[in-house]
């Protein structure tokens, strides 16, 4: 317990605001709460340790130590690895604690990579990045589950990720082998989140498979340019509802990955397209069957999320959040030779979008939904700046219009939450 | 889980993490003594990669071959590029199939190749040389000052490669009868 916190408490005391028996249960209440904090700190200190000596090891190796023959080098690429499988082998069959098995997780993996990276190196192999790292990872998936590791399980991610932008980007090549990684550690992550569904590591969970997919989506539709903004928006609309689930919808709005990047998102990708030149060029947008098929299972995977939250009476409020990427595809899809209209549609979906946020926000009292909503009206304000024929008497009222309205909308929120406090 | 499964699961798990790089140890080390040894005339350039270290690319003076007749059966992703050893003692292309020849040569698979009028365009698999990596990039540079030389004077570049069935490993580089890292320890004295 913080010594600021003990004397606000001797304070209490002293003003007979609390007795001294109450002061000293509080005291020891918040002591037992911090025990299993100093193992926490050394689950930390033990992975940071492990991945710097691993990462270490990886580049120790990689300066390729030419004046050793080619059996000692052989010999140096299986010395971590058998360090790490015996720490490993250690770790299980004593059944240490979290520190240790996140520590050898951490390890082994990084030795892994030293031990095939100094094989590729001692013999010239040319393989190239991609096949290196599905390799590696391959070989490191069962500390998962062996070890229950979430070490293990980030790291995972984080390369399966790398592995999807090596083969994807820039490239024809579709990485399929990144789904199958994805899947191989859906079980944990479920089994995470019915066990713990509001630890901290749970929330890291949500925003790295979120960030993840994000990240990667792109690696699948490489080349399809515009069609590639409907795939994602499609993504961003799936997340949104999945953050409407009763599964994630319980825990704290920042640890909602899905809600806020689905967000995010879907504003970013109406803004981009609520410019004129947007459906101009999408008309020549170029796609196949797997840019086909990844919009028709985001979409129709949208639908059956809200048809589950319609069964679970879980749509008692509108929220038009949770309709806009279908919205998008459908204008998207519109047989409509003047793109005049696509735009406008946008524009006032976006606007709409603003609205509905700050209406929200309103409700609930929160500032951030409602300056949230502010914000997106504005953008949106500021994107027309650029592309409209407006007077600039006209946009300059527009803006000052606007910003009146941040100063209203707050102050008439703060004058609410002072007469809710006052009753 | 259970104890049992768990035990097996890690045995697994430690056994494949031998395998992979053990296999990959007993192909190479199989080609190297049992293969044929080709040298192929190249020209090395030096790049980085974040895990297994510096190395230079070897382009190959071998990066083409023009059919004599028409054209035979094309595949993008695989190539049998057939080769034996021409008179001055280096390598040189036999023949280009789609699919495999009943013949003594041996061959090397590549990918990704095209055809341009009747020649057929292809990158050796075998193209990185790791090195230490204070000498890749000395490598290059002093490969470059003594290709510079008269035609007469210049010695030749060309990488020792060993082929036994489908696998190739590239042993060492030499520039003229020098391998190239002590050539570059030489440059350094110089």
């Amino acid at each position: 317990m913080s010594a600021k916190f003990e004397k606000e408490l001797q304070h209490l005391v002293s003003n007979n605001v609390i007795s001294e028996a109450v002061s000293k249960n509080i005291s020891e209440y918040y002591a037992s709460q911090k025990i299993d904090s100093p193992n926490k700190l050394f689950t930390i200190f033990g992975v940071l340790g492990s991945v710097l000596v691993g990462l270490g090891i990886v580049l120790i190796l990689a300066h390729n130590w030419d004046g050793f023959s080619r059996t000692v080098k052989t010999i140096w690429a299986f010395i971590p690895l058998v360090i790490g499988q015996l720490f490993t082998g250690f770790v299980i069959l004593k059944k240490k604690s979290a520190a240790w098995k996140e520590t050898a997780a951490a390890f082994l993996f990084f030795a892994i990579g030293a031990s095939i990276s100094l094989v590729s190196q001692i013999y010239n192999i040319p393989g190239s990045m991609p096949s290196f790292l599905l390799t590696w990872i391959v070989l490191a998936a069962p500390l998962i589950y062996l070890l229950r590791s979430h070490t293990a399980t980030l790291l995972h991610l984080i390369f399966a990720t790398s592995y999807a932008c090596n083969l994807g980007y820039f490239n024809e090549a579709i990485p399929w082998a990144y789904l199958a990684m994805l899947a191989w550690i859906l079980p944990f992550y479920y089994n995470q989140i019915q066990k713990n569904p509001d630890a901290n590591i749970t929330g890291i969970y949500h925003w790295f498979i979120c960030l993840s997919l994000i990240i990667s989506l792109g690696s699948f539709i490489s080349g399809s340019e515009l069609f590639g903004f409907l795939i994602y928006i499609l993504l961003f609309g799936l997340f949104y509802n999945l953050g409407k689930l009763p599964f994630f919808d319980t825990s704290k709005l920042r640890a909602n990955a899905y809600l806020l990047t689905g967000s995010l998102g879907m504003v970013f990708i109406l803004m981009v397209s609520s410019f004129h030149w947007f459906w101009e060029e999408g008309s020549m947008s170029r796609y196949g069957n797997v840019e086909i098929a990844l919009a028709l299972v985001l979409g129709l995977a949208t639908i059956g999320v809200i048809l589950y939250l319609f069964k679970r009476k879980k749509m008692n409020e509108f929220n038009l959040f949770q309709y806009a990427a279908p919205i998008f595809a459908i204008v998207y899809l519109l047989p409509i030779s003047d793109k005049f209209i696509p735009v406008i549609l946008i524009n006032i979906l976006t606007f709409a979008l603003g609205v509905f946020a700050i209406r929200i926000g309103v409700k609930r009292a929160r500032y951030s939904i409602l300056n949230y909503g502010m914000l997106i009206i504005a953008t949106l304000i500021a994107c027309r700046f650029f592309d409209t024929e407006i007077s600039f008497v006209i946009r300059g009222l527009l803006f000052v219009g606007i910003g009146i309205g941040f100063f209203a909308t707050n102050y008439f929120m703060y004058k609410k939450q002072k007469q809710l406090s006052n009753e | 889980m259970n104890k049992l499964a768990i035990t097996i699961g890690f045995l697994v798990m430690v056994a494949a993490q031998w395998y992979v790089p053990g296999s990959m140890i007993w192909e190479q080390e199989r080609t190297l003594t049992e293969g044929t040894p080709y040298k192929f005339k190249t020209r090395p350039v030096d790049p980085n990669d974040p895990f297994r270290g510096k190395y230079i690319v070897m382009r190959y003076e071998i990066d083409s071959y023009a059919f004599k007749d028409s054209i035979p059966e094309f595949s993008r992703e695989e190539m049998y590029v057939y080769i034996k050893e021409g008179k001055d003692g280096f390598a040189e292309v036999a023949e280009v199939s789609a699919t495999p020849l009943q013949t003594d040569w041996d061959y090397v698979k590549v990918s990704d190749a095209y055809i341009i009028g009747k020649e057929i365009h292809f990158d050796l698999p075998f193209d990185r040389f790791y090195m230490e990596e204070s000498k890749a990039y000395p490598a290059e540079v002093a490969v470059r000052n003594a290709l510079r030389q008269p035609d007469s004077l210049a010695p030749v570049c060309y990488g020792l490669v060993y082929i036994k069935g489908e696998t190739a490993v590239l042993d060492n580089v030499f520039i003229g009868d020098i391998n190239i890292k002590e050539f570059v320890e030489n440059q350094d004295e110089d």
